[in-house]
């Protein structure tokens, strides 16, 4: 049995990054975000769930694609919205923009808008927690298509040869950029994470927080004993387009009925009493940002020149 | 003072590095071998662990995030290279990682990460074991490179950057100077940031060279013969490709005229256009004949002798060049020495 506290507050989490991305396409023909965003809608269970079986002591390495993240490991509203906005209370200080979050305060350490950057980084990571006992978990988030570098395989070999505490977590939408899944691998996810000798888990509900949320506690608990990597695979969908906010079915490289399968399972679409519940506290915190935000200056010549080395 | 190799220099830091900062961790292939990366990591695996100084699998790219990770959560990695070519596998995290993390995250976070990599040259080793990458990674914000060129250089500004620097750096040694004994004067070692500052290797009147890695050594050389025949050469030791002091440059060349800078790469886009630059930005008005350089000539580099001997400049070539930009003695003879690397393979120093 789920408790209704737990659904309550990993729904309120999902709902909130859905919210703030959903007023993010609202007023993106403003012009006032100047940053090209990559959506989370559709994939917010994920950051969620796993999120949620984590502290701020542990760490998380992530992609472009990371409004939802950021928001879940607890990175604050207004410097994420600041930091679009390109202002100078931006957890960037405007130099990161949408596609480079960080919150090093609640451990989310940076992502990378080159695709695979950041795995072997959270491997290091890894490394560094191990050889000073720091009882501290680092997770990486990246795609299927991350899947298909050198890189990739490259940390996954080291982190079994040294049998390093972190969390590989690859979340399949099935799509990079517009390529499909299977235009682009000839082999299997799991079974080629297997092949390293590393533990894997699939989970099939990428839109059950509550799914994710008790598989994931389980593997962040193992790796917090045994100290060895594990491999978790999370099916999900993306709702928007790779890369702004349009919707993903409209460039014909995939169906409308795909993405309507996926929302008729999707609690957020689905369960609309908790929506109308939850939505009018989530807007005014969400618009309290946007004011921030818009309050903010904009940063200037110091800021330009500052932290280069 | 005392007698110590460029190899040895890099032994003791190293040592010292492991020895200051239990945080430290030397990470290449083949570094607790028995060879331990030309001598300089041997026996260091034994007294420190195997956990400190690592061997690698090879995975350039992959050890690279590895060491950017563990710099974000505590480590102070060093990573080699034997071959600064080997690390072209790694550019993604060295320049899109690495050199940005600082800036891109707003300041949150420093990368103190230490990459030597080694100009392999020496003889016959060919288009991809050779490569002098300076002006590269000299060209991204964000990385700090050095070239030193003699002992007492490693040992003051590895001592700076591995224990009091936060960033990115990478260090090109020079292959050839490995074996080359040096004096080192232990009161006279230059600490904090000015440890990486150009310097004045040798003061003159007629011409200004201004000179990277071995080609420093190159420089003294052709300094020490001309001088015979009144041809009096100022020379500066680059030293950090990232940390020019253009004042020292502009000095030099206010006083001297004439301008000849020798690099260990190529001339267009490298270090010799860079200081063309800085002078034609800044003080164009000091030169009294057009600047001169000294590189290797626009081609891969080939590993037959013949060839690799008209492709690396040698002492005939830099001499007869310094004796035309100083616009005397057409009646100085130019020595007969067509191979550089046969020079530095019979040397013993010290210098």
């Amino acid at each position: 049995m789920t408790s209704p506290n737990l659904y309550t507050k990993l729904f309120e989490q999902a709902l909130k990054i859905r919210l703030v991305e959903e007023e993010i396409i609202h007023r993106y023909p403003t012009d006032k975000i100047q940053s090209p965003v990559h959506l989370s809608i559709g994939q917010e269970a994920v950051a969620v769930g796993i999120c949620n079986a984590l502290t701020d002591k542990d760490n998380l390495f992530a992609t472009y694609r990371s409004h939802a993240f950021y928001l879940a490991k607890g990175g604050d509203l207004n410097a994420m919205m600041a930091e679009l906005y390109g202002r100078v209370d931006g957890c960037c200080h405007g130099k990161g923009g949408s596609m480079h979050l960080a919150a090093p305060e609640v451990g989310f350490m940076g992502t990378s808008a080159v695709v695979a950057s950041s795995i072997s980084n959270a491997a290091g990571a890894a490394l560094a927690a191990k050889l000073l006992n720091k009882n501290q978990l680092n997770v990486v988030i990246f795609g299927d298509g991350a899947t298909e570098e050198g890189v990739y395989h490259e940390t996954l070999n080291y982190a079994a040869l040294h049998q390093l505490p972190v969390i590989f977590v690859c979340e399949n939408n099935e799509y990079a950029v517009h390529s499909e899944l299977k235009d682009r691998q000839s082999y299997s996810i799991l079974e080629h994470a297997q092949s390293y000798g590393i533990a894997t888990q699939k989970i099939e509900k990428g839109y059950d927080f509550i799914e994710i949320d008790k598989e994931f506690s389980k593997i962040a608990d193992t790796v917090r004993t045994t100290g060895k990597p594990y491999f978790v695979e999370i099916m999900t969908c993306r709702y928007k387009e790779h890369v702004g906010p349009g919707e993903d079915f409209c460039g014909g490289y995939r169906t409308e009925d795909a993405v309507n399968h996926w929302k008729s399972l999707d609690p957020i679409c689905t369960d609309t009493q908790m929506v109308e519940r939850l939505s009018p506290a989530i807007m005014q915190e969400i618009l309290a940002s946007i004011e921030f935000a818009e309050n903010s200056p904009f940063p200037g010549l110091e800021e330009l020149y500052q932290h280069v080395i | 003072m005392e007698i110590i190799s460029y190899r040895e220099a890099l032994r003791e830091s190293m040592e010292s590095a492991l020895a200051n900062n239990d945080n430290t961790i030397i990470f290449g292939q083949g570094a607790d071998d028995y060879k331990g990366i030309f001598g300089t990591t041997i026996g260091l695996a034994e007294k420190y662990g195997k956990h400190r100084v690592q061997d690698t699998p090879l995975c350039e790219e992959g050890m690279t995030g590895i060491c950017v990770g563990a710099a974000l959560n505590g480590i102070k990695p060093i990573h080699i290279h034997i071959r600064a070519d080997f690390v072209f596998l790694a550019l993604n995290q060295i320049l899109n990682m690495a050199a940005k993390y600082k800036y891109m995250f707003g300041g949150h976070y420093d990368v103190p990460i230490f990459i030597r990599a080694v100009i392999g040259r020496s003889w016959g080793q060919g288009a991809q074991h050779s490569q002098s990458p300076q002006a590269l990674f000299s060209h991204f914000p964000g990385l700090k490179v050095i070239m030193p060129s003699n002992s007492q250089s490693i040992i003051e500004s590895y001592q700076y950057l591995l224990n009091e620097y936060s960033g990115p750096v990478i260090s090109l040694e020079h292959r050839l100077m490995y074996d080359l004994n040096f004096d080192v004067d232990r009161d006279q070692i230059r600490t904090g940031k000015d440890a990486l500052a150009s310097y004045i290797v040798r003061e003159g009147k007629d011409v200004t060279i201004v000179a990277t890695s071995i080609m420093v050594l190159e420089a003294v050389r052709a300094a020490k013969y001309l001088a015979e025949y009144g041809i009096d050469c100022e020379i500066i030791d680059l030293h950090s490709t990232t940390d020019i002091e253009h004042s020292l440059i502009i000095e030099s060349v206010k006083k001297t005229g004439k301008l000849l800078v020798a690099d260990t790469s190529w001339v267009s886009f490298g270090v010799a256009a860079e200081i063309s630059r800085i002078i034609c930005e800044n003080a164009p008005q000091y030169l009294t004949a057009p600047v001169v350089n000294v590189g290797m000539v626009p081609t891969p580099c080939p590993t037959a002798k013949s060839l690799e001997d008209l492709y690396y400049p040698n002492l005939e070539s830099l001499i007869s060049k310094i004796i035309n930009l100083s616009g005397s003695g057409k009646n100085i003879p130019i020595p007969d020495e067509k191979s550089m690397a046969d020079v530095y393979k019979k040397f013993k120093g010290p210098f």
